[in-house]
């Protein structure tokens, strides 16, 4: 929708003081007070400020009762006040972000398994506190060959941005496992950076910490400098969305692009090859951050329904209106908080919405979803069996 | 008073005018020192700034120094030559000499409005006036043509405003043709149960009127029609009308519909248009009750008698399988032709209003409020139409599963003040929603809850209806809709859940109800592009069709001849589109009662000894102004057809056209003037 379709975001320098100023702030003058945000927020209903009060309070000048409140700790920059505002204001990507740093600087100590994370992406450049030397390990276990840009010593077509929960957690590696199979399958020419990649950073730039993000962007943009390539993908949505608005002001050139964005684009070439029938019936979750962020809503099905004997089904909401599964904008570590506050799990919420599909597979595209999904699946009731899985899980099992 | 020639020999002498505008343009140009350095230039006599130049005595200004300083050139340098030319021109023809001798300069809309420096601003219009300064010297006595005007009026679109057009413009005794591109007229105001801010019955005040279309002597109504294709200028507009079949005689059919009775369809089957799907007709039918013409009409897409598909030309086979049981009914009246094909009809008028109307939003295009997806979430017209007595539920609310709602939601501003989607405000859906809310309420004594932004009630009559529907006891909750789904803890009966933010209480509001009712907002006409090509008009970027001028000029357009009457211009209510259409039909009266147009003499001609006879301009004319004479071999300008565009001077290789106010020697002694330097 119209603030999505523009990809022009406010610079570096912004602050809460001068954001009024800026072309985005302006679009905030303009808003007209409807609560379109506040009501289509997943967790709206919890917090002291709604978004548009968090506007009406910015326009007053009344932002200090705003940071001393823990409304902003509940938003997960899900992108769903943004998407549908009918003044086309950026709140989750510009106002919301200004705010939170606001609040992580005035709020101590913040919830701590939230705290620890920021700490770990800042000194080991992964969230969960893994050794960076450990990042490129999953290859051995690849099957196929994964070249290495610090080895290759060429230009590649595609710098494959691998990201940390794809590098680390098993059931992420299962992600980087079926895009290598289907990279290798479509005979790409790529290569990704190894022990040399640090966490994209845009959970820290999202929610609180810019400084945590700009350290780490700056690092990634001048490993990318010491290397020539021509696009890059990675399978991680939040990564993607900061590849494509962020890192173009720290001085990235070259276009970015989500697996699922990159493999329809070569699904003509793809389609031939997935010859086993799966026989499933599939509903696809929309990740906030190739969706609502981006508009990319098509591809994801596009993919699946080239599947053989694949059946796509919609949940309630989809598409503009899909639920967020509560992991972006540091949610992700915020669960223990939230249970504490009595708050609903908003991945519970997704996943029952799935259940009533009465599908076989709750498709995602997006790393976060995969854990976030099983464990509410571990709690929802369901009588027939539903499992997760990443869209590229499934093409790389289709693979004749 | 005898007018003043000036002679030959006789010295150029030109009066300057600047206006202040008030402060429009005194603000930003320094009109004083505008006026001392064009007193320096050639030929001027007297140099002066004044503060309103279009005023009474401005006027006199300019007459009593054309008298006591012998001016034979006035340059009034003013606002756009579109407000004040005629004003100038009359008072310096008012003191005697050719009107052609005025020259105005804008420095308003072309220079104080547009600029923030000011000795920028002030050096700019000094350069604008050295221009006309050193143009008005080369012009020359120029004579008003004046043109017959046909007096016959073509309206297009046959709504509230078209009817109300025409109605006006016939009872005038003016011959009216009447084109719309449905099968009968009445367009939305005919689906509307009652209207607001009075409540009396949409069809009880609209019926009459179309009757009266209908029976009168100088109306020509042609339904499902549409206009092919548009020739001319004002006063001579040629315009080429398609009739598309509707397998009627019109002029034998008296609607008497045994023909529907009798169809081998025993039930209706196929959607009603007129109830936007939510009824159903059969292959031959009678749009609805109170329709004008009331002449059936037959769909071949559906109809047993016509092979199944269109041919690639947009026609229908006869296939001759059906038994044809209509025509039986039809008997001697033999109102029934299957055979008929596209009629075209060429007409000449002299004004044409336009009245098309507009489309409503489709909902679908925001997904989250369920249109489309949930069976229980309405658009407002087809609510219209469950609430009407002449309805598919004749009246009775009820929703798809026959159940009868006790809890509605209405939605405001779907399709309106939204960057997504629209960005203007439809202004009508308020109102229309408070009116439905009334009407729901009154209907089944249902719990009714208006989602709003902003209530906008202005007008007579209008707060005080807003305040009636409070006093009902309706939920008024500021915030709009955010989303719509199936409410979870519902069984089959397809209640869904409104969720919104209420912003005065800072709640977010999760409403189970039954019905939920999308306030959808006005679109220009999908046709809106093709007629604005047609009709040469100006569309806004919105895709209404603009007015000349948004305050003065609000029924006119930039092509002379043709108005603007209804939504097809902006999104208005019924008093707003028959007031406008009121003033539509007085614009065109005007034109016609004066009985002829007068021509600005900015015609071209050919200089008989220089023409090589080349024809190269003659194609070029958009008017076909130019023919060719055979026996001088030599090209001619047609000065009653000529509209001053120019295209023929720019090609003619020779340089042989010349026209009026822009010949060469007045464009080059302007361009100097210029580029002439001005005072730092």
């Amino acid at each position: 929708m119209v603030a999505t379709r523009e990809p022009a975001v406010v610079d570096r320098t912004t602050t809460l003081e001068t954001l009024l100023q800026t072309p985005a702030g302006k679009r905030m003058m303009t808003c007209i007070q409807c609560g379109t945000c506040g009501g289509t927020c997943p967790y709206g209903d919890t917090m002291d400020f709604s978004p548009r009060l968090v506007i009406n309070m910015l326009r007053g000048g009344f932002m200090d009762e705003v940071i001393k409140s823990e409304s902003l700790l509940q938003c997960v920059a899900c992108y769903a006040c943004m998407a549908k505002c009918p003044r086309g204001i950026r709140l989750t990507d510009v106002l919301l972000p200004l705010v939170k740093e606001q609040v992580l600087v005035t709020h101590t100590p913040m919830p701590a398994e939230f705290q620890k994370s920021l700490e770990n992406m800042n000194r080991y450049g992964n969230p969960m506190g893994e050794s960076p030397r450990k990042r490129a390990a999953w290859t051995a276990t690849a099957g196929v060959k994964i070249p290495i840009m610090a080895e290759l010593k060429r230009e590649v077509d595609v710098l494959w941005f691998v990201e940390c929960y794809t590098s680390f957690y098993a059931r992420g590696q299962d992600n980087s496992r079926a895009t290598a199979r289907l990279f290798n399958a479509l005979g790409v020419d790529f290569a990704i950076l190894g022990n040399e990649e640090k966490c994209a950073g845009e959970c820290g730039q999202l929610t609180w910490e810019s400084g945590l993000f700009e350290s780490l962007a700056e690092y990634n943009m001048k490993v990318f400098n010491k290397y020539k390539f021509r696009r890059l993908v990675t399978g991680d949505a939040h990564a993607y969305n900061a590849f494509h608005f962020r890192y173009p002001m720290f001085g990235l050139t070259q276009p970015a692009e989500h697996t699922t964005q990159f493999l329809a684009r070569h699904l003509d070439r793809l389609k031939p090859m997935l010859k086993k029938p799966l026989d499933l019936t599939v509903t696809y979750h929309d990740a906030c951050c190739l969706g609502r962020a981006t508009g990319s809503y098509d591809e994801g099905r596009a993919l699946l329904q080239a599947i053989p004997g694949v059946k796509l089904v919609e949940m309630v909401h989809n598409r503009v209106n899909s639920l967020c599964c509560g992991g972006g904008g540091g949610g992700m570590w915020l669960d223990t908080y939230y249970k504490q506050k009595g708050m609903d799990r908003l991945s519970d919420r997704r996943v029952k919405e799935a259940i009533a599909t009465g599908a076989d597979v709750l498709a995602v595209a997006c790393p976060y979803e995969i854990s976030r999904f099983e464990d509410a699946l571990k709690v929802v009731p369901h009588t027939k069996p539903i499992v997760v899985r990443d869209v590229v899980e499934l093409l790389a099992e289709s693979l004749a | 008073m005898k007018p003043i020639v000036p002679k030959k020999h006789e010295p150029v002498r030109i009066g300057y005018y600047i206006c202040h505008c008030g402060t429009n343009i005194a603000a930003m140009v320094d009109v004083e020192a505008v006026a001392k350095y064009v007193a320096t230039l050639p030929n001027v006599a007297v140099s002066r700034h004044y503060k309103y130049m279009c005023s009474d005595p401005g006027q006199e200004l300019i007459q009593q120094d054309i008298r006591e300083h012998r001016l034979n050139r006035i340059v009034v340098e003013a606002c756009s030559p579109l407000l004040h030319e005629h004003t100038f021109r009359k008072a310096t023809e008012a003191a005697g000499l050719n009107p052609f001798y005025c020259q105005m300069v804008n420095t308003r809309e072309h220079n104080s409005w547009v600029h923030t420096d000011r000795a920028e601003a002030t050096r700019k219009a000094m350069a604008l006036a050295h221009a006309a300064i050193e143009r008005v010297p080369h012009h020359k006595s120029l004579e008003v043509k004046k043109v017959p005007i046909n007096p016959d009026v073509l309206i297009v679109g046959g709504g509230i405003a078209g009817i109300h057009a025409a109605l006006t413009l016939a009872n005038a005794g003016k011959m009216v043709y009447l084109v719309e591109r449905e099968p009968t007229i009445g367009g939305h105001m005919a689906k509307f149960d009652k209207t607001y801010p009075t409540l009396d019955c949409a069809m009880c005040v609209l019926s009459p009127k179309m009757a009266a279309v209908g029976s009168h002597p100088n109306i020509h109504l042609w339904t499902y029609s549409e206009v092919a294709k548009v020739d001319g200028y004002v006063g001579n507009f040629q315009v080429t009308v398609r009739r598309k079949p509707r397998y009627i005689v019109e002029d034998l059919c008296t609607g008497c519909q045994e023909c529907v009775a009798a169809c081998v369809f025993k039930e209706p089957k196929f959607p009603d248009e007129f109830n936007l799907g939510l009824g159903k007709r059969k292959p031959v039918f009678l749009p609805f009750a109170q329709a004008i013409p009331p002449i059936v009409m037959i769909d071949p897409e559906v109809c047993l008698n016509f092979k199944r598909g269109k041919n690639p030309d947009g026609t229908h086979t006869v296939s001759d399988k059906c038994k044809k049981t209509c025509v039986q009914a039809c008997g001697d009246r033999k109102a029934i032709d299957f055979k008929q094909t596209e009629e075209t009809k060429n007409i000449t008028v002299g004004t044409i209003v336009m009245a098309t109307g507009f489309k409503i939003f489709d909902a679908r295009r925001t997904p989250f409020f369920g249109y489309g997806i949930y069976p229980n979430v309405y658009n407002a017209l087809e609510v219209e139409r469950l609430i009407n007595a002449s309805g598919p539920t004749e009246g009775e609310i009820v929703l798809r599963n026959g159940q009868r709602p006790k809890k509605v939601a209405i939605v405001h501003c779907v399709g309106s003040r939204d960057e997504n989607t629209n960005r203007w405000c439809s202004r009508v859906c308020c109102l229309y929603s408070l009116k439905l809310a009334h009407l729901i309420k009154e209907h089944t004594d249902a719990e009714v809850y208006n989602f709003y932004i902003d209530m906008r009630t202005p007008g007579k009559g209008m707060e005080e209806f807003y305040n009636r529907v409070a006093e009902e006891g309706m939920h008024l909750i500021r915030g709009k809709v955010a989303d719509v789904y199936p409410d979870p803890n519902d069984g089959a009966t397809g209640r869904v859940v409104v969720q919104a933010e209420d912003t005065l209480t800072n709640k977010i509001l999760k409403i189970p109800v039954d019905m939920v009712v999308l306030s959808v907002g006005l679109e220009p006409h999908p046709e809106a592009d093709n007629l604005r090509r047609l009709f040469n008009l100006s569309c806004s970027s919105e895709g209404w069709f603009l007015e000349r001028h948004v305050k003065l000029a609000p029924v006119s357009t930039f092509t002379d001849g043709i108005f603007l009457a209804g939504c097809c211009q902006g999104p208005k209510d019924i008093p707003d589109s028959v007031a406008q259409a009121g003033a539509a039909a007085a614009e065109a009266m005007a034109l016609i009662d004066k009985g002829h147009i007068e021509q600005e003499p900015n015609t071209a001609y050919i200089l008989a000894d220089e023409c090589s006879g080349c024809k190269s301009c003659i194609p070029l004319c958009p008017y076909s102004a130019i023919s060719f004479d055979e026996s001088r071999q030599k090209a001619i300008i047609n000065e009653a057809l000529c509209k001053g565009c120019g295209t023929c001077v720019a090609a003619c290789p020779s340089g042989s056209i010349v026209q009026n106010l822009f010949e060469d020697d007045e464009i080059f002694s302007e361009i100097e003037g210029l580029l002439a330097p001005v005072p730092a």
